[in-house]
């Protein structure tokens, strides 16, 4: 066993932590939650320089070989510092599903830009039941023929070049990846507390092509469920790196705030806190690794990613709202960076499924018998 | 990062399943309770079992009778055991003496201690706590005078578990009287019915025999059976805690995993109102949650045993490690009572117990866990003080002027 980065990668999140430690201060995080747009394309071209939206792409198509435990490590670096933008919707979820479905038209149409981040795609997957299960999936659509209907919380929708649709063809579940400028699609914002821009996108006629399907139809749960894991996967070393934040700003704080004589981190009350707060991210990254470790192997990962995300949620929502506490009325304002981690924890810990959805998983992978 | 095993350690933890397989733990005579730490009950059979195997001294350098193997083999070894909920109670402190010995023990300890160690024949209780130095150690007041080329040590220990039956006791006393408050202690390894020593067991909540207070009334040792430098007893101690807290704790997350099985199955087999308890949301839902954060400790201490493999300094992680292994036992075994429900309550051996009696026996014992071996509260502000490097709370005018 070795829980330490390779050299390669330690490289990486080095560079990306003094990157974005540069380029995505508290003030630009807040800035972009704030504005409606929320996308700053001048940061995205730096981080396209750095081939960072072509990390799972293979080199031939564009990209620069990664893993996804290297994305993992990565979108820690960016959890930390609470950037904002299409990353994982599009670099993660969006382009492991042409990676793994796209036939070699759609891969040479997309990976290529995708992988240059002059191409962004999205997905949109949630209904009306607000659920991430694959299950539950329910919008009818003919191929080739219309879509009618809606999806909500499709991330960045408003940016993005494509949508890859999580559709029922005959009772299956399929992919169909749609410009995001056909007409009868239309995109409405919702607002939020994460300042993550968020929409309902609906469908009104809109016509599908043939080669607008991605994948088989009858491997679309499978595809779509392996692309969801990705996605929960990269949502977690979010939270794991905005934890991580909260728990120096917390450390940094109970240094130096000085009341009664004496800094507050040597009152016991505190001291035991901070000592939770380690614990929780500690644990909350061990899971995460090993997860990201096993589905960069390909082992099969559902259980270890349900653990993860899962385990994360709690974790590091336990260690914004304890830091909270600690940093005290100070964290109450807007322009402290707490409260927009704390948001991207939460917003983290319920996209790509929440606890309930992936506990149930790994409620299954211990043997518990019968769903309820 | 790699998260699997080597070839070599899965095919040691096969040869121990098979092991197991051969010699079910179950059969072995018990000598002491499981405390409910996860290396099961104290049978000196199975020690000299593991010693039979070559297991106990695997990692000891050749010189001294070992096979030099990695310590990995030692966690590999103590996660089947656990997972098979074997009586391997004073392995993991019988590893650390054995250890203290090859590193700064005397030829006597080395030549008379150490082959009996192998052969799984001798363990150790420890004399660390008396009546009025618990987490604050230093206040003890046990004293070993130089007499000669012996010590003769005076004083009252309590709360050594199966001092009973075990072979040896760590005596930790005071040899001198010295300005700094830390310095002046050593450590005796003091063969149990040494002439002047008293041990007397300590009947525990679960109305069985744990923990034992020994009285030393001028009890006579040579002076080479002081384990390490005289006088620098406490740093060595020190270092001793911080192996205690992760060996003694490893074999935590395997055991909870076994007792999760348990439950697993009870809650598939058991129905309530008609129905399997495993089919009730809220019983899935903690249960996978749990699930979870034994996975999660799990990995918090291969972490820390990839640290210690590997020599990195460590700061937190034993201690964090400690706290996080005992307060998760607790809430499994509050978990299963609320799974069992009055059925839980009964003890082992009565009609109607669940599971063999095993979760209110967990109940009660895992709440001395945050207590023994550095109090969940010390640990915390460990935690905080040695590794965030928060400022430690001031000294009392009364703490200084000791």
């Amino acid at each position: 066993m070795d829980f330490r980065a390779s050299p390669a990668q330690q490289i990486l999140v080095t560079t990306a932590r003094a990157f974005l430690r540069q380029h995505c201060p508290p003030e630009v995080a807040q800035r972009l939650a704030l504005d409606e747009r929320g996308f700053d394309e001048a940061l995205w071209r730096r981080m396209a320089e750095l081939g960072w939206p072509g990390l799972l792409i293979p080199g031939e198509l564009g990209g620069s070989d990664g893993s996804l435990l290297d994305v993992i490590l990565l979108v820690e670096e960016m959890g930390r510092v609470g950037l904002p933008g299409p990353f994982i919707a599009s670099a993660v979820v969006a382009t492991s599903l042409a990676l793994a479905a796209g036939s070699p038209a759609q891969q040479k149409r997309l990976l290529p830009e995708l992988a240059a981040g002059t191409r962004l795609a999205t997905i949109a997957l949630v209904e009306e039941t607000g659920s991430f299960d694959v299950d539950a999936v329910a919008l009818e659509c003919t191929v080739p023929g219309q879509l009618s209907g809606r999806k909500l919380f499709v991330k960045d929708a408003h940016i993005a070049d494509d949508l890859i649709v999580a559709v029922r063809i005959g009772g299956a579940v399929g992919l169909v990846v749609l410009p995001a400028d056909r007409p009868g699609i239309a995109r409405l914002p919702l607002d939020p507390i994460s300042g993550e821009k968020l929409f309902e996108v609906t469908f009104d006629r809109v016509e599908v092509r043939a080669d607008d399907l991605l994948g088989a139809v009858g491997a679309g749960e499978a595809l779509l469920a392996s692309a969801l894991r990705a996605g929960a996967l990269a949502r977690t070393a979010e939270m794991v790196g905005g934890a991580q934040r909260v728990f120096e700003l917390v450390i940094e704080h109970a240094k130096t705030r000085v009341q009664g004589g004496r800094p507050i981190g040597g009152y016991q009350a505190i001291q035991h806190a901070c000592a939770d707060l380690v614990r929780d991210v500690d644990a909350a990254r061990g899971l995460l690794y090993s997860a990201a470790w096993a589905a960069s192997e390909g082992r099969p990962v559902d259980a270890d990613v349900a653990l993860a995300k899962a385990y994360a949620g709690e974790a590091c929502l336990a260690v914004a709202r304890r830091g909270h506490q600690i940093l005290g009325a100070i964290s109450y304002c807007e322009e402290h960076p707490l409260h927009l981690l704390h948001k991207r924890i939460q917003a983290a810990s319920l996209d790509f499924g929440d606890a309930q959805l992936h506990l149930e998983t790994v409620a299954r992978a211990i043997g518990l018998e019968g769903r309820p | 990062m790699n998260f699997d095993f080597t070839e070599t350690e899965h095919a040691f933890a096969d040869e121990v399943r098979r092991f197991l397989r051969a010699n079910p733990p179950e059969t072995f005579a018990v000598d002491g309770m499981d405390a409910g730490y996860g290396s099961g009950a104290n049978s000196r059979a199975f020690m000299r079992a593991l010693g039979a195997q070559g297991w106990i001294s695997m990692c000891w350098p050749n010189a001294f009778g070992g096979r030099d193997q990695a310590m990995f083999m030692k966690l590999v070894l103590m996660e089947e055991l656990a997972l098979a909920g074997a009586p391997f109670g004073p392995l993991a402190g019988v590893w650390q003496t054995a250890d203290a010995i090859i590193e700064f023990g005397t030829e006597r300890l080395r030549h008379e201690v150490l082959p009996a160690v192998a052969r799984g024949e001798a363990s150790f209780w420890q004399g660390y706590s008396e009546p009025d130095a618990g987490s604050d150690l230093l206040a003890l007041k046990t004293e070993a005078r130089r007499d000669g080329d012996h010590y003769v040590i005076r004083g009252h220990k309590i709360w050594s578990s199966h001092a009973g039956i075990a072979s040896h006791g760590l005596v930790f006393a005071r040899t001198s009287r010295e300005a700094r408050r830390s310095r002046g202690f050593s450590m005796f390894v003091v063969a149990n019915g040494t002439p002047g020593m008293d041990i007397r067991p300590i009947r525990s909540l679960t109305g069985e025999v744990y923990h034992h207070e020994v009285f030393l009334d001028d009890v006579r040792v040579p002076a080479d059976l002081m384990l390490g430098p005289p006088g620098e007893g406490f740093q060595a101690l020190l270092n001793g805690l911080d192996a205690d807290r992760f060996w003694g704790r490893f074999y935590k997350a395997p055991s909870l995993t076994r007792v999760l099985r348990q439950l697993v199955d009870y809650a598939n087999t058991t129905k309530v109102g008609g129905a399997p308890l495993a089919r009730d949301p809220l019983v899935r839902r903690r249960l996978a949650a749990i699930a979870a954060e034994i996975a999660a400790l799990r990995l918090i201490f291969y972490r820390t045993g990839c640290m210690i493999r590997d020599g990195a300094p460590l700061s937190y992680e034993t201690a964090m490690a400690k706290v996080y292994a005992d307060e998760t036992g607790q809430k499994l075994a509050r978990l299963g009572m609320d799974l069992l429900g009055v059925f839980g309550t009964l003890r082992e051996g009565s009609r109607w117990a669940k599971l063999g009696g095993q979760i209110s026996h967990l109940y009660l014992t895992t709440l001395g866990h945050t207590i023994a071996g550095g109090t969940a509260e010390v640990l915390r502000t460990t935690v905080a003080v040695r590794g965030l490097g928060l400022p430690a709370e001031p000294k009392t005018a009364e703490s200084k002027a000791r």
